[in-house]
């Protein structure tokens, strides 16, 4: 990701009714900010500040002095957009909810619900014996629900990988960082760059053909994202797989046990040819809430383990 | 000004031409310049095409007379063109930049001026020596400084294609800037590719232009060059002008051109007018979509 060299906002500064705390993270496109509102309510507001510009040297102003520049500073803006109306429609408790959107300092804000806890990156870098199949079951089949509901909204988020899925405190999966979303009939959101991130985007979204583009594209990025917690390094690129294939069966790299079935469902999630996957992130969550046969109380004993053990330190 | 100019493009044994190169003159200035588009990365020739076109456009734009800080305008040229080169990969949903190498040379009031970016190289040859080269921006190049590796060997390396300056890309390119040079009648100031520099060394080109005339020597040394790379020659491209005694009545003078006008040669092939990146966001655009967000978040219940 490139390192964004754009001035923070101030911790103190007073943005639009909320007072900024601190930056939580930066990405290639924006800050992610802490702030409260005059209520005292924690918010995190996301700034649209693409990291390759060099838009804000000192102050709280975005200028941007060259014309180039202002075309690709726009062309963001618009996929910023679409990241906003994506969210907009979405009412979830499994997706992030987006509160407010505005304009500021010559740049465009989006306010979201502040979830307190971690990315599911973080907890596999920190500990990948946290990745029972009870866990990996739980999660993603909660994560269904989230994803069922932006499908139902004819959007892709098109951007699913450990560092945009949330683990609340209570355990709750959020999907985030809806950057890359698309809402799937509109075709000028369709003419936009795509977005994607080695090892969890499908071939087909290296191609870029819209219409080779469905719901089996993020169920591609779900089955990578299991696949990370279980292997601890995300499976061969899409687009290289297409060339050839050298995905390290899951069954090797596993530092703990875990049924066939569960191989098998991520193994058909990365299918290269998307008419093997899943075709809906229903089908998925079916597959994954289904016991496996031949292991049911293994299953359930790591069922049993309490939530609480996950967090401790 | 008096000068003789020559200018070439090969295919070399490839199967597309991913070099481009263009000269153009005023009665008192003129622009050389070449790009390489990189190969392994998408449209490399859209890459190098859009350089040359847009330091042309910039010359032709800026030079109507002289150009009045002839260094800056090169570095800056070299940067708009790098900013062109990604504006048409935002345009096109590119999924990578495509890339080039580039070098550009103005002369004017007797001096030379130039920078590049990438490995396309200029020389500047003076009574068949070398009196001036640009330095590549190479990896080999860089273990040669580091004295870990001899020029001989840098030919056969096999990471003798990387560089690590160009325009297109992620990173804007790192560009390097010749002094200003005094020319003398007769230097020979040649901007070549790798496809032609890597056959044919200086310490060849210098003798060889002390004995024949660069137009004559050139077209045969062309050929020698794709002849010497044995069926793998990648693609050749050379631009070069010899410096000529100003009072020779014998060289045309560039006085017979009118003000204001150009004399232009390229092998670009102006088809990328379409592919102009056009800002199409307005500030409506922008006021209707945030009100668009606006309204959607206000209708989904909380």
């Amino acid at each position: 990701m490139p390192q964004q060299a754009n001035q923070p906002l101030p911790a103190g500064y007073v943005l639009n009714g909320y007072r900024i705390e601190k930056p939580l993270s930066s990405g290639g496109f924006s800050i992610v900010y802490l702030a409260k509102d005059e209520a005292g309510t924690p918010f995190a507001i996301k700034e649209y500040l693409p990291s390759s510009l060099p838009l804000r040297t000192e102050g709280v102003e975005v200028i941007i002095t060259d014309e180039a520049n202002l075309s690709v500073f726009r062309h963001g803006l618009k996929c910023f957009f679409e990241e906003g109306r994506a969210l907009a429609l979405i009412q979830h408790p499994n997706v992030v909810r987006v509160e407010n959107f505005f304009r500021a300092n010559e740049t465009c804000y989006m306010v979201m619900t502040y979830v307190r806890g971690r990315t599911l990156q973080f907890h596999i870098q920190r500990n990948r014996a946290e990745m029972t199949e009870g866990f990996i079951r739980r999660v993603f089949a909660n994560l269904m629900n989230g994803l069922r509901e932006v499908h139902a909204n004819k959007l892709l988020h098109l951007d699913i990988k450990p560092a945009n899925i949330f683990i609340a405190m209570d355990g709750r999966p959020v999907l985030l960082d809806f950057g890359a979303a698309r809402i799937t009939l509109s075709e000028e959101a369709m003419k936009l760059k795509p977005m994607y991130t080695a090892g969890f985007a499908a071939p087909e979204h290296y191609r870029f053909k819209p219409e080779e583009l469905g719901p089996w594209s993020d169920i591609y990025s779900v089955g990578a994202t299991i696949y990370t917690c279980i292997a601890g390094t995300p499976p061969q690129a899409g687009d290289q797989r297409e060339e050839k294939d050298k995905v390290i069966p899951l069954r090797t790299l596993a530092k703990q046990k875990y049924s066939e079935d569960l191989y098998d469902i991520v193994e058909s999630c990365l299918s290269v040819d998307w008419l093997k996957r899943p075709q809906t992130a229903f089908d998925l969550q079916k597959r994954l809430m289904e016991e496996p046969p031949e292991e049911k109380r293994g299953f359930l004993e790591t069922m049993n383990i309490p939530l609480s053990k996950l967090f401790s330190r | 000004m008096r000068f003789t100019i020559f200018q070439d493009s090969r295919i070399g044994n490839r199967d597309g031409n991913e070099d481009r190169v263009a000269y153009s003159y005023s009665r008192d200035v003129l622009l050389m310049t070449i790009a390489d588009g990189m190969g392994g990365h998408q449209q490399g020739e859209v890459a190098a095409e859009i350089a040359v076109q847009e330091i042309t456009r910039r010359f032709q734009q800026e030079a109507r007379n002289k150009l009045r800080r002839p260094a800056d305008f090169l570095v800056s040229a070299i940067q708009t063109a790098h900013r062109a080169i990604v504006s048409h990969a935002v345009e096109q949903n590119l999924l990578e930049c495509p890339r080039t190498t580039c070098v550009a040379c103005i002369v004017q009031n007797g001096c030379a001026y130039w920078a590049h970016a990438g490995d396309s190289r200029l020389y500047v040859l003076r009574r068949g020596d070398l009196a001036a080269a640009t330095q590549d921006h190479s990896k080999v190049q860089q273990m040669i400084d580091a004295g870990s590796i001899t020029v001989e060997q840098a030919a056969r390396h096999p990471d003798r294609n990387k560089i690590y300056s160009c325009l297109g890309g992620v990173v804007p390119p790192q560009i390097t800037s010749g002094r200003e040079f005094k020319l003398e009648d007769g230097d020979t100031i040649i901007l070549s590719t790798d496809g032609f520099w890597s056959q044919i060394p200086p310490a060849i080109l210098g003798p060889m232009l002390r004995k024949q005339a660069l137009v004559d020597l050139m077209p045969g040394l062309m050929v020698e060059a794709q002849r010497r790379a044995n069926g793998e020659s990648d693609n050749l491209t050379v631009v070069a002008m010899t410096w000529e005694d100003q009072e020779d009545a014998n060289v045309a003078d560039t006085v017979t051109l009118e003000e204001e006008q150009f004399a232009t040669s390229t092998n670009t092939t102006q088809q990328l007018d379409d592919g102009k990146p056009s800002d199409d966001v307005t500030e409506e655009d922008i006021e209707r979509a945030i009100a668009e967000i606006q309204d959607a978040i206000r209708k989904v219940p909380r």
